[in-house]
């Protein structure tokens, strides 16, 4: 399970790995709050979200618009992802901290994620998608 | 140079149909050979891929700012047909109407010398910045309708301005078409918090100096003299138009099915512009605009203030300039083979640069053409430029935006500290004032192509003409 920043000019591109596609969920919102946030502590704050969509691809793109819905009018930030697949239905528990100006300034705007290129590939020690967060 | 590209001018080049398949209009771009050689064929793939969408006029076309993004390339500009055209929310890009205005003084840098750094702390404490920025306006969902609908409007109406500032924005600060109803709940609660707010990533306010005046006649009629301390504003729409962009991108997603559009890159997803699904974007992507325009306007107020206060200077001796969007799809009236023709126009990363005369241009500017705002990088030159006849028959009134990425965010943190670089900047007279350090290496000026290459080119292409040249003083960022 891993992320890492790829070259990308204009914006943030991420290679995400996992061992299943549970873990690679997980570290996408990872990722994408690694590059909003900069670290993040579990502080009490916990939330549960469930999306739905007519395939992976999309439903990846809903979940991770849902977090920065989430965390933009909850004023949270999120550091675990506990997510359960069934099918292209999701539902995962965030775990995180209130915003804090002090702490969570790091990082920058995610404004929305793109779908150019965006397409999970079964390997053989798991799952990988490139995403391009828009900055 | 990259291959299967041919220089059809001195800084003009075509993508030839056929570039990518199912090509129906070929593709042009502003280039000069220095800034090619940063060229990625990643945005000539795209500019590519923009010319098979379905109803394309003439030409893809993208200004000499041009760079890989995503759907668009950055830079990018394309007219499309009312009856057979699409409209497509990856020619706009999720901060939809992103844009910039630029207001004068009556100070010189003199008068700053000493309160320079005063001026920027009050600045940043005035506006509010940075991820999780948070409004002192306290906007209700009705409110949040109105400026949706009325844009700059309803600020000026709410005393936050005047009415001499409305005539002075691209569309008088308002589209019209909004749409309320095509705004999602998640929307709206992003944008009732926000309204007012910066944001962050390339998003500033920065206090300048008019160094040199290129054009002194389109000077004295925009207003704007040497040594003068002038302030601009760079930002767009916030969560709102985020979420207008994610949620119709989803929307469309599903049309391109229903409407057998093919396309070489989901990112593109559209509509065509007669149909529910493209009406419903274009509806709410207004909203988004006006959102944009009427946070500009406050933003600028709250600045108004703080420069009135500090130095004992009326309010209306700040006089905006000009505001104008860079991220858009407008319904405008071009000519297509000597036919006044009206076709949307998506703006995606390119400034309108409409030309002496055109519909649109405030009469003060009728003679010389509307001002074109040109932001530089944080600690590099920012432009004053005016539109031209030639930008109207070459690229529908359009110029570039900026100066362009050409290093990554991840690189820019390798080889810049956000640290040294607000201490150079200090020891050039720059003030910078931002959240964090990490966030200012992301901006710094290396990761940018030199901004005076680029307005280099779009001036001598003809796309617009330099008229002032304005270097940064101090700056609050995100």
């Amino acid at each position: 399970m891993s992320f890492d920043e790829l070259e990308h000019t204009a914006d943030v591109l991420m290679r995400v790995r996992g061992a299943t596609l549970n873990e690679l969920f997980a570290e996408a919102g990872r990722a994408m709050f690694s590059v909003m946030y900069g670290p993040c502590e579990e502080r009490g704050v916990e939330r549960r979200i469930e999306i739905e969509a007519e395939n992976l691809e999309s439903l990846l793109i809903d979940y991770l618009s849902e977090l920065l819905f989430v965390t933009e009018v909850e004023n949270t930030v999120f550091c675990t992802f506990d997510v359960d697949l069934r099918g292209t239905r999701l539902s995962a528990v965030l775990r995180g901290e209130p915003f804090d100006p002090a702490r969570h300034s790091a990082g920058t705007v995610v404004k929305g994620i793109s779908y150019f290129g965006l397409e999970i590939v079964k390997e053989e020690e798991g799952y990988v998608v490139e995403i391009i967060f828009d900055i | 140079m990259l291959t299967g590209i041919n220089k059809i001018g001195d800084l003009e080049w075509e993508v030839p149909i056929g570039y990518v398949p199912d090509m129906r209009v070929p593709g042009r771009f502003f280039l000069s050979r220095t800034l090619a050689e940063t060229l990625e064929e990643g945005a000539v793939r795209q500019l590519a891929n923009v010319a098979t969408l379905p109803g394309i006029v003439k030409h893809s076309l993208a200004m000499p700012d041009i760079h890989w993004g995503y759907g668009f390339p950055i830079g990018g500009v394309a007219a499309f047909d009312m009856t057979e055209g699409v409209i497509s929310p990856g020619g706009v890009g999720f901060d939809i109407n992103c844009g910039v205005r630029l207001i004068t003084t009556p100070l010189t840098e003199a008068d700053l010398a000493r309160r320079k750094r005063e001026l920027i702390e009050r600045l940043f404490d005035a506006v509010p910045t940075g991820v999780g920025a948070k409004s002192a306006l306290r906007v209700s969902n009705k409110d949040l309708s109105a400026v949706m609908v009325d844009g700059a409007r309803w600020a000026v109406e709410r005393g936050l301005g005047t009415e001499a500032d409305l005539v002075r924005c691209e569309g008088e600060g308002a589209m019209p078409g909004a749409d309320p109803d095509a705004v999602s709940a998640k929307a709206r609660q992003r944008g009732v918090p926000q309204l007012g707010t910066l944001g962050a990533g390339n998003h500033f306010l920065e206090v300048q100096v008019a160094k040199e005046i290129v054009d002194p006649e389109a000077a004295k009629t925009f207003g704007i003299a040497e040594g003068q301390v002038c302030f601009m504003v760079h930002c767009g729409s916030r969560g709102l138009g985020h979420q207008v962009a994610t949620d119709h991108l989803r929307t469309l997603e599903g049309a391109v099915a229903k409407y057998g559009i093919r396309l070489p890159d989901r990112q593109l997803a559209c509509a065509p512009l007669d149909s529910p699904e493209g009406r419903a974007y274009y509806g709410g992507m207004v909203c988004a605009a006006n959102y944009a325009w009427a946070n500009r306007q406050v933003i600028m107020h709250e600045a108004r203030k703080v420069f009135a206060h500090l130095f004992g200077i009326d309010y209306d001796e700040m006089q905006l300039i000009y505001d104008v969007a860079h991220n858009v799809a407008k319904f405008e009236r071009h000519d297509v083979d000597g036919v006044s023709t009206e076709v949307c126009v998506h703006r995606k990363g390119a400034t309108r640069a409409f030309g002496p005369g055109a519909e649109g241009v405030p009469s003060e500017y009728a003679a010389i053409g509307q001002p074109v705002i040109i932001p530089g990088s944080m600690g590099t030159s920012s432009y004053l430029l005016h539109g031209t006849t030639a930008a109207m028959q070459k690229t529908w009134g359009s110029t570039c935006h900026g100066a362009g990425r050409v290093l990554s965010r991840s690189k820019a943190k390798k080889e810049v500290r956000g640290k040294e670089l607000r201490e150079r900047l200090a020891g050039e007279g720059i003030v910078v004032r931002a959240h964090s350090d990490t966030a200012l290496a992301e901006e710094a000026p290396a990761v940018y192509k030199p901004s005076q290459e680029v307005v280099r080119v779009v001036h001598e292409a003809g796309l617009s003409h330099i008229v002032a040249r304005l270097e940064p003083l101090g700056v609050i960022k995100g």
